[in-house]
C-alpha cells in the first residue's frame, strides 16, 4: 500500500527482446512477424522493418540490412505508421450536393458521378477539356495506370504530376545534358568523394540519412555548401559560400572559367565524351572574378578556393535540390553544375557525379511512368516507333496514344483560367496548398466546372474544395513500387487495414476504368504485380531498363535494386550499388553528353523600396513533409518544430523595423499578406527573409514564375516587406 | 443519375472485390518473413552502435551518463521519435528533446542543435522533491528510475526538474520520464536514442562522479542550460569547435504562459485565506475586549475551518492518482510536500477541535462538563488557557504550513518562485484575505443576533479590520508591482520574462487582479470605514452594509485568485534550448 514497485503502470513500460533480430521492444507490441519496407516520404528510399502481429502492423523499427539505410531513419520514418489513424481520414466517398455541402456516397454512386461529370464536360468541350494532376507519392504501378487510364481510356491529352514542383528541371537538364533522365549516382558516392559540393541542398534536414552517409565519407572530405542560409549542413559543412539568391548559376560559371583558365580541365575526358565544349567555354569567357564576385557578393578568394578545391580533389561531387531545381533558370543552373563535373572528368568514377538529390519517395517512378510528359517508360510521344511499342506492350491501339506530351502543371493552371480545361482530378497532391501564388491558385481551382479530388484525408486544403473526393488507402496500405533516388526499385506492402471504404489508389483506377467503359484495355492489369510485368515489358532497351528484374521477391532479396538491370544480367550485381557512365557513354544517339549555356536572367522580382526583402521558402525541419497532409497527424512530430508560421529575419533588418524575435509581423508581397512570429537570426542574410514551405500561408506570398524549359515553379525568390504589428506574441 | 454511360445500368461486383481485398489481412503474406533471426539472438543493429557502449559497467565512483558529441548532431530529431516509438510511450510522449542555439556574428553565424534527456543527475532535485518516494538512483549505474506505480501524480517532479525531464500524464495519472533504457542497458543494447541516431552523436559512457561535480561548479554544461550546480546533472556535450559567447537558445525570446495548476492556485490561497482567518481571530483577542471576540469566535472558526477544509479537498483532486495521497508521509525527510501536507493536515485536525470547542464554549456546554473540563469558565478566551492555546497551535501550525508552501516553491529554484518574495506574496495574501475574511462572521453575528451587540462588534472590529486592510493590500499590490521595474532590465532575465508575460500575453489577467486588489483591499475598506454604515442599524442600511461587505470579500479573494493564477502561469521555467 504505501510502497508499490509494480503493477499496470510499470508493466505498461516493460520492453522484452523483439525477436527477428529485433532489440528489445515495448513487451506489449512484441511482434509475431515482421517484413520490410520502403518509406513513402521522401526520395532517399529508406527500408523500415515493420512489425506484425496477426498480419498488422504493430510498429516499425528502421531495416538494419538495407544498403540506402542500414538501421537508420528520420523521424518521419518512425512516425510513418502513426499517420494512418488520424481521425481525418477519408473513409468513404464524399459528394458534393446541390447545396455544396459534402455527404458520404457509395462507390457506385461516386464513380458513376465522376464519369457522368466528365463525360459531359468532354462532350461539350472536348476530351481535352478534362486533365488529370498526378503526385510522386504513389506507387509506379499505379502512377502507370493512371496516366494510361487518363490518356487511352479516357481520351484526356493533359496530365501532369506535383513532381514539376520539385524535380522537372533535374529531368529536363539531364536529359539535355545526358540524352536520359538520368542521375547518375549512387548513394556509395557519398562516403567515397574527397570533395562534396552541395548547391541549394540542406539533406540534413530535408534528406538526414543520406547526411549520415556523408558522414561516414572516412575520406575526411572537403564539403562545400553554397546556400543563401546557414542551413544545418552549412553549419556542418567544412566550407560554406553564401552567394546572392540566384546568382549561383554566374558563379559556377566564373569557376568553370577559372578551371579553363587554369589549364584545371581533363581534356581527355571533354574530348572523347562530350561535346559543344568550346563553344561553352567562349560562352562563359565574360564570367570574370570580379564580374562574379559583383554579382554573387562572393570574395573572390572565395570562388578560387572553390575552383581550387574542385582541381584539388581527386573525387569530386557535385549535389542539388530544390535550391536550384526551384528557380526560373534552374535548367542552366543544373547544366552549368553538370557542366563542372564533365570538363573535370569527375564522372562515371566513385564518389563523382553531378547529382540531383530527387524530392519525393517515388518521383523517379514519376518521372519514367506516370505518362505525363514521356510516354511510358522515358518514352517520347513523339516518336511513332516508341508509340507503336508501347501500344504493343500494353495490348491496345497506337492510335489512342497521343503523338504529343500534354501541358505541365502550369500549363493546366492557365488552361483552366483560358477555359479549356473545365474538370480535374487531382490524385495524391495538394494543389490549393503547395501552388504558387496560392491565391490565384484557389481562384483558379474554384473555376472548374468539375473537381474530383482522391486523397487519404477528407481535410487537405485541396480536399476540402472537391466535388468529388475519392477516399484512397495510404501507404503501409497497399503494395507496388518506388523508385529512390539512387534509381533504387524498393516494395511497399499492406501491412495495415485502410479505413471504411477506403480503396488503393490501384483498386480505384481499376474502378474508374470499368466505369468508363474502357476496363477491358487494362485487363491484363489485374494487380500491382501484373502491373510490374508490364512496366518491365515498357522499360525493355530503353536505359531503364529493368527487364532483368524477376519480380517482387527478387526485389525483397536483393534489399532493392537499382535501373538499369536488363534481362541477362547476373543477379549478383543487384545488390551492390552501381553508378552510370561508367563506360563515359552518354544516352544521346552520338553518345556524348551536351555542355549547355545561357546567360543568367536577372531575378525576376528584385528588391525595390516597397517590397525590400527576398522573401526564401523551403524546409524548415525533418520532421515535416510538404504540405504536412500526413505529418501533422502525429502527435510526436508535431513536437519537432514550431506549431505557427514563423520568419526568420537578420538582425540588421529586425532592427531596421524594430523587432524582436516573437513579435508577430506582417509579411507582404504583391500577391498577399500573411501573419508570422519573427525569429530573429543570423542563418539569414540581411535583405533576406525565410519562411518555412509547410504553412498553409507561404505560398500566399510567392511569384508564379516558371522556369522556360521545364516549367518547374520558382518558389525561392520573391519580394517581401516585413511590419511589425504586436510584440512577443 | 444519368443512364447515358455504358456501364452505369449496374454496380459492379468489383466494387465489393476491391473492399474485400482491401480490408483482407495480409498474415499468411508474412509467414516466412524475417525467420533467419541473428544466430547469437543479438541484434541485428548491435555491430552499429557498438562503439557507443561503454565497454565496462561504473566502477566506485562512477556511474553512467549520456555523451552527447554536439559536432555530431545535425538536428534531424531522430532521437525524439526513436525514443517515442521504441519505448512503446502515448501519442505525443517522448523523454528526449531537441532545441536550437544559435549566435555568432554575420560572418560567422552559429547554429547548433542540441538534443537533451533526462541527466541522470548526481543530486536529482526530482527525487528529492518527491513526496512518495517514487525516484531511485541506482546505486550501480546511477541511473535516476521513476517508479511508475508509487507515483501519485502530484507533478511536483516537474516544477522541481530544472530540465522538463519528468513528464506528466493526465491519462495515466502519473509522470513517467527517461530510464536510460535501463533493461536494454542491462542486456548490452544501446538505449532508443543511441540506436536510433543516424550520426552516432549519442552514446553513453561512464563518469566519474567527482568530474562532473567539478564541472558542474565551474558551469562547464552547455549554453543556454539552466544552472549545472543545482542538480550535477551528468550529460556531457562536447564539441571541438569554440561556440561564441552570444549562443543563445532558439526560444530565448519566446514568452509562453506556462500551465495554470487550478487546483494549486485554490489550495493556496484557499489555505491561506484559512490560516489568515484563524490568525487574524488569534490577534483581535489581542485588541478588542474578550466578551465581544467570544460570541464571535465560533462563527469565525467554523468559517475559517470551512475554507481550510475545502482547500486541502481540492488539493487533492490535484492528484493524478488521488486515492494513494496518503504515501506523501514517506518524503517528510526530504521533500518539502510531505512537509506541506503535513503541516496542513495537522493544522486541520486542530482547526476542527479548535472550531468545535469554540461552539462547545459558546453553547455552555463546557460548563456543564464541571469542574475538570479544562478552560471552562464565564470567559471563555482566557488568555493562556488551554482554548488559548489551542487557538494559537492552530493558528502557528496554519502558518508553519504556509511557510512550507513557500519552500515547495522556493525548491524549484526559479526566480520567481524565491523564498523571500513568496514567502512575501504568501503572507501577505495570508493577512489579506485573514482581514477579508474576518468580515464574514461579522455578518452572520450581525444577521442572527440583536442589533445593538452587532453595531458594537461591527465598530469595534470593523475599523481594525478595514485599516488593517487597506495596509496589508496596499503592501500586497505595491509589492506586485515592484516585478515591472525588471521591465527595463537590458538582458532578458528570467524576470524579465516573467514581467512581459504579466504585461503581454497575461495582461488582461493582470489587469483584473490589480483592479480587484484595489476594488476589495482599497476602496471597499475605505468606504466603509467612511460611512460607518452599521452604526445606524437600520434595515436599509443593513442591506448596503452586506453589500459592501460582500464586495470587499469576494474582490479581495478574486484579486488573491488571479495573483496566484499569474504565479503559476507567469513564471519563467528553467529548461533546455527549445525551438524557435
Amino acid at each position: 500500500m504505501l510502497r508499490q514497485r509494480d503493477g499496470h503502470l510499470t508493466r505498461d513500460l516493460l520492453r522484452a527482446p523483439g525477436g527477428f533480430g529485433l532489440g528489445q521492444v515495448p513487451a506489449r507490441v512484441k511482434p509475431d512477424a515482421t517484413t520490410d519496407m520502403v518509406c513513402g516520404y521522401c526520395s532517399t528510399g529508406c527500408s523500415l522493418t515493420v512489425h506484425l502481429r496477426d498480419g498488422e502492423a504493430v510498429g516499425l523499427t528502421p531495416a538494419v540490412d538495407y544498403p540506402v539505410n542500414r538501421g537508420v531513419a528520420c523521424p518521419k520514418g518512425w512516425e510513418a505508421l502513426a499517420v494512418l489513424g488520424a481521425g481525418d481520414r477519408a473513409t468513404a466517398p464524399l459528394l458534393r450536393d446541390a447545396g455544396g455541402v459534402r455527404r458520404a456516397a457509395s462507390w457506385d454512386a461516386a464513380l458513376r458521378t465522376m464519369v457522368e461529370r466528365f463525360r459531359g464536360i468532354q462532350s461539350r468541350h472536348g476530351p481535352q477539356a478534362v486533365a488529370f494532376l498526378g503526385t510522386g507519392q504513389m506507387a509506379t504501378e499505379e502512377l502507370a495506370l493512371l496516366g494510361a487510364l487518363a490518356k487511352f481510356g479516357m481520351g484526356m491529352v493533359h496530365g501532369d504530376g506535383n513532381t514539376r514542383q520539385c524535380m522537372a528541371t533535374s529531368v529536363v537538364a539531364y536529359k539535355q545534358a545526358f540524352g536520359f533522365d538520368a542521375p547518375p549516382y549512387t548513394y556509395r558516392d557519398f562516403e567515397e568523394s574527397d570533395v562534396l559540393v552541395f548547391v541549394g541542398a540542406n539533406p540534413c534536414l530535408a534528406h538526414p540519412i543520406l547526411w549520415e552517409r556523408v558522414l561516414r565519407n572516412p575520406h575526411d572530405p572537403t564539403v562545400f555548401v553554397i546556400d543563401p542560409r546557414v542551413t544545418e549542413t552549412a553549419m556542418q559543412a567544412t566550407e560554406h559560400l553564401a552567394p546572392r539568391p540566384k546568382s549561383d548559376q554566374a558563379l559556377f560559371y566564373g569557376v568553370a572559367r577559372l578551371l579553363i583558365a587554369r589549364g584545371w580541365i581533363d581534356r581527355g575526358y571533354i574530348e572523347a565524351h562530350t561535346r559543344d565544349f568550346d563553344s561553352y567555354a567562349a560562352a562563359i569567357e565574360p564570367f570574370t572574378l570580379e564580374r562574379v564576385s559583383d554579382e554573387t557578393g562572393l570574395e573572390e578568394r572565395a570562388i578560387e578556393h572553390l575552383a581550387e578545391t574542385i582541381h584539388g580533389g581527386r573525387r569530386v561531387s557535385f549535389w542539388w535540390t530544390m535550391g536550384v531545381n526551384q528557380s526560373y533558370q534552374g535548367v542552366r543552373t543544373a547544366q552549368s553544375i553538370i557542366s563542372l563535373a564533365l570538363m573535370t572528368g569527375n564522372i562515371g568514377r566513385p564518389g563523382t557525379g553531378a547529382n540531383s538529390i530527387t524530392g519525393q519517395c517515388n518521383a523517379m517512378g514519376s518521372r519514367l511512368f506516370s505518362n505525363t510528359t514521356n510516354l511510358l517508360g522515358g518514352h517520347d510521344f513523339a516518336n511513332p516507333d516508341h508509340r507503336e511499342k508501347v501500344a504493343q506492350v500494353l495490348g491496345i491501339d497506337a492510335g489512342v496514344i497521343p503523338a504529343q506530351g500534354g501541358w505541365a502543371y502550369n500549363e493546366i493552371i492557365e488552361g483552366i483560367l483560358r477555359e479549356r480545361i473545365k474538370g480535374l482530378w487531382i490524385v495524391c497532391t495538394n494543389t490549393a496548398h503547395s501552388w504558387i501564388n496560392q491565391g490565384q491558385a484557389r481562384d483558379i481551382l474554384g473555376r472548374l466546372d468539375y473537381l474530383v479530388v482522391q486523397d487519404m484525408y477528407a481535410t487537405t486544403e485541396t480536399a476540402r474544395m472537391a466535388d468529388l473526393l475519392l477516399p484512397a488507402a495510404g501507404w503501409g496500405e497497399k503494395d507496388g513500387t518506388f523508385i529512390n533516388s539512387e534509381r533504387r526499385i524498393g516494395r511497399i506492402r499492406k501491412v495495415a487495414r485502410a479505413p471504411g471504404q477506403a480503396l488503393a489508389d490501384f483498386a480505384i483506377f481499376k474502378l474508374v476504368a470499368e466505369y468508363w467503359g474502357c476496363g477491358g484495355m487494362f485487363r491484363a492489369w489485374e494487380s500491382p504485380a501484373a502491373a510490374f510485368q508490364i512496366l518491365k515489358r515498357l522499360s525493355a532497351g530503353q536505359p531503364c531498363d529493368i527487364t532483368g528484374i524477376a519480380d517482387y521477391e527478387m526485389l525483397d532479396a536483393s534489399g532493392g535494386i537499382q535501373w538499369p538491370f536488363p534481362a541477362g544480367q547476373s543477379a549478383a550485381p543487384a545488390r551492390t550499388e552501381r553508378r552510370l557512365f561508367e563506360d563515359g557513354r552518354y544516352h544521346h544517339p552520338d553518345g556524348r553528353a551536351r555542355f549547355l549555356h545561357e546567360d543568367p536572367r536577372p531575378l525576376p522580382e528584385p528588391p525595390n523600396e516597397r517590397f525590400p526583402l527576398l522573401l526564401l521558402t523551403g524546409r524548415g525541419s525533418a520532421a515535416q513533409w510538404h504540405t504536412q497532409t500526413r505529418t501533422a497527424k502525429s502527435a510526436v512530430l508535431r513536437k519537432l518544430y514550431p506549431a505557427e508560421i514563423y520568419v526568420e529575419v537578420n538582425p540588421v533588418d529586425a532592427k531596421a523595423r524594430s523587432l524582436t524575435s516573437n513579435d508577430t509581423v506582417h509579411v507582404e508581397s504583391r500577391r498577399g499578406r500573411i501573419t508570422a512570429r519573427a525569429f530573429v537570426s543570423r542563418s539569414v542574410q540581411p535583405g533576406q527573409v525565410f519562411i518555412p514551405m509547410h504553412y498553409e500561408a507561404t505560398n500566399r506570398l510567392t511569384d508564379a514564375v516558371f522556369d522556360p524549359y521545364s516549367k518547374q515553379p520558382s518558389y525561392k525568390a520573391c519580394a517581401v516587406e516585413l511590419r511589425r504589428i504586436a510584440a512577443l506574441g | 443519375m444519368a443512364t447515358t454511360t455504358p456501364t452505369s445500368v449496374r454496380p459492379l461486383p468489383l466494387v465489393d472485390r476491391y473492399l474485400g481485398e482491401q480490408q483482407a489481412t495480409a498474415a499468411d503474406r508474412f509467414a516466412r518473413a524475417h525467420d533467419a533471426a541473428q544466430a547469437d539472438g543479438r541484434p541485428a543493429l548491435a555491430g552499429r552502435y557498438s562503439a557507443l557502449m561503454p565497454a565496462t559497467p561504473p566502477a566506485a565512483g562512477q556511474q553512467y551518463a549520456f555523451d552527447v558529441d554536439l559536432d555530431a548532431c545535425s538536428g534531424c530529431k531522430s532521437c525524439v521519435a526513436a525514443c517515442h516509438a521504441l519505448n512503446g510511450l502515448e501519442a505525443e510522449e517522448s523523454w528526449r528533446d531537441v532545441g536550437l542555439l544559435h549566435g555568432g556574428s554575420q560572418r560567422l553565424p552559429v547554429l547548433q542543435h542540441v538534443t537533451t534527456a533526462c541527466h541522470h543527475c548526481l543530486d536529482p532535485a526530482c527525487l528529492h522533491a518527491c513526496p512518495v518516494e517514487a525516484y531511485e538512483k541506482d546505486p550501480d549505474t546511477g541511473i535516476v528510475k521513476h517508479l511508475d506505480d508509487q507515483c501519485f501524480g502530484c507533478q511536483y517532479c516537474t516544477l522541481a526538474c530544472p530540465y522538463e525531464a519528468p513528464k506528466y500524464s493526465r491519462a495515466k495519472g502519473i509522470v513517467r520520464k527517461c530510464d536510460m533504457c535501463s533493461d536494454r542497458l542491462a542486456a548490452g543494447e544501446a538505449p532508443a536514442c543511441v540506436q536510433s541516431c543516424p550520426n552516432g552523436a549519442i552514446a553513453i559512457r561512464v563518469v566519474d562522479v567527482e568530474q562532473v561535480v567539478e564541472e558542474s561548479e565551474t558551469h562547464l554544461f552547455v549554453p543556454g542550460a539552466p544552472e549545472p550546480a543545482l542538480t550535477l546533472p551528468t550529460t556531457a556535450y562536447r564539441t571541438t569547435r569554440v561556440l561564441p559567447r552570444n549562443m543563445v537558445p532558439a526560444d530565448y525570446h519566446t514568452v509562453r504562459p506556462e500551465q495554470a495548476h487550478w487546483s494549486l492556485i485554490l489550495m493556496l490561497t484557499l489555505t491561506q485565506l484559512s490560516v489568515g482567518a484563524f490568525l487574524v481571530e488569534r490577534l483581535l483577542e489581542l485588541v478588542v475586549p474578550g466578551a465581544l471576540t467570544a460570541s464571535i469566535r465560533p462563527v469565525h472558526s467554523a468559517s475559517a475551518l470551512v475554507f481550510g477544509l475545502l482547500a486541502l479537498a481540492v488539493s487533492v483532486l490535484h492528484l493524478g492518482r488521488p486515492r494513494y495521497a496518503y504515501r506523501a508521509i514517506l518524503g517528510l525527510r526530504h521533500s518539502w510536500l510531505s512537509r506541506e501536507i503535513l503541516a496542513f493536515g495537522v493544522f486541520a485536525g486542530l482547526a476542527v477541535v479548535y472550531a468545535g470547542w469554540s461552539w462547545a464554549a459558546s453553547a455552555g456546554w463546557l460548563e456543564r462538563l464541571g469542574d475538570w473540563a479544562p478552560g471552562a469558565g464565564a470567559e471563555p478566551a482566557v488568555r493562556a488557557g488551554p482554548g488559548w492555546w489551542l487557538g494559537w497551535s492552530v493558528a502557528l501550525s496554519g502558518t508553519a504550513g504556509v511557510l512550507c508552501s513557500v519552500m515547495v516553491y522556493e525548491y524549484t529554484k526559479r526566480d520567481f518562485w524565491n523564498g523571500p518574495a513568496t514567502a512575501c506574496r504568501f503572507l501577505l495574501t495570508t493577512a489579506v484575505l485573514g482581514l477579508a475574511a474576518a468580515w464574514l462572521p461579522l455578518l452572520i453575528v450581525a444577521a442572527g443576533s440583536d442589533a445593538v451587540l452587532a453595531a458594537v462588534a461591527v465598530d469595534r472590529y470593523g475599523t481594525v479590520l478595514c485599516r488593517g486592510l487597506i495596509v496589508a493590500a496596499t503592501a500586497k499590490l505595491l509589492f506586485e508591482a515592484a516585478l515591472f521595474r525588471h521591465l527595463a532590465a537590458r538582458s532578458t532575465t528570467s524576470l524579465k520574462r516573467t514581467a512581459w508575460l504579466l504585461t503581454g500575453a497575461l495582461s488582461n489577467v493582470t489587469l483584473a487582479r490589480f483592479a480587484a486588489g484595489l476594488l476589495g483591499g482599497l476602496v471597499m475598506p475605505a468606504l466603509l470605514l467612511m460611512s460607518r454604515v452599521p452604526a445606524s442599524p437600520e434595515h436599509g442600511q443593513d442591506l448596503v452594509f452586506v453589500v459592501l461587505v460582500a464586495m470587499l470579500f469576494s474582490a479581495c479573494l478574486a484579486g488573491e485568485l488571479l495573483e496566484r493564477y499569474l504565479f503559476f502561469a507567469a513564471v519563467a521555467s528553467p529548461r533546455m534550448p527549445g525551438t524557435p
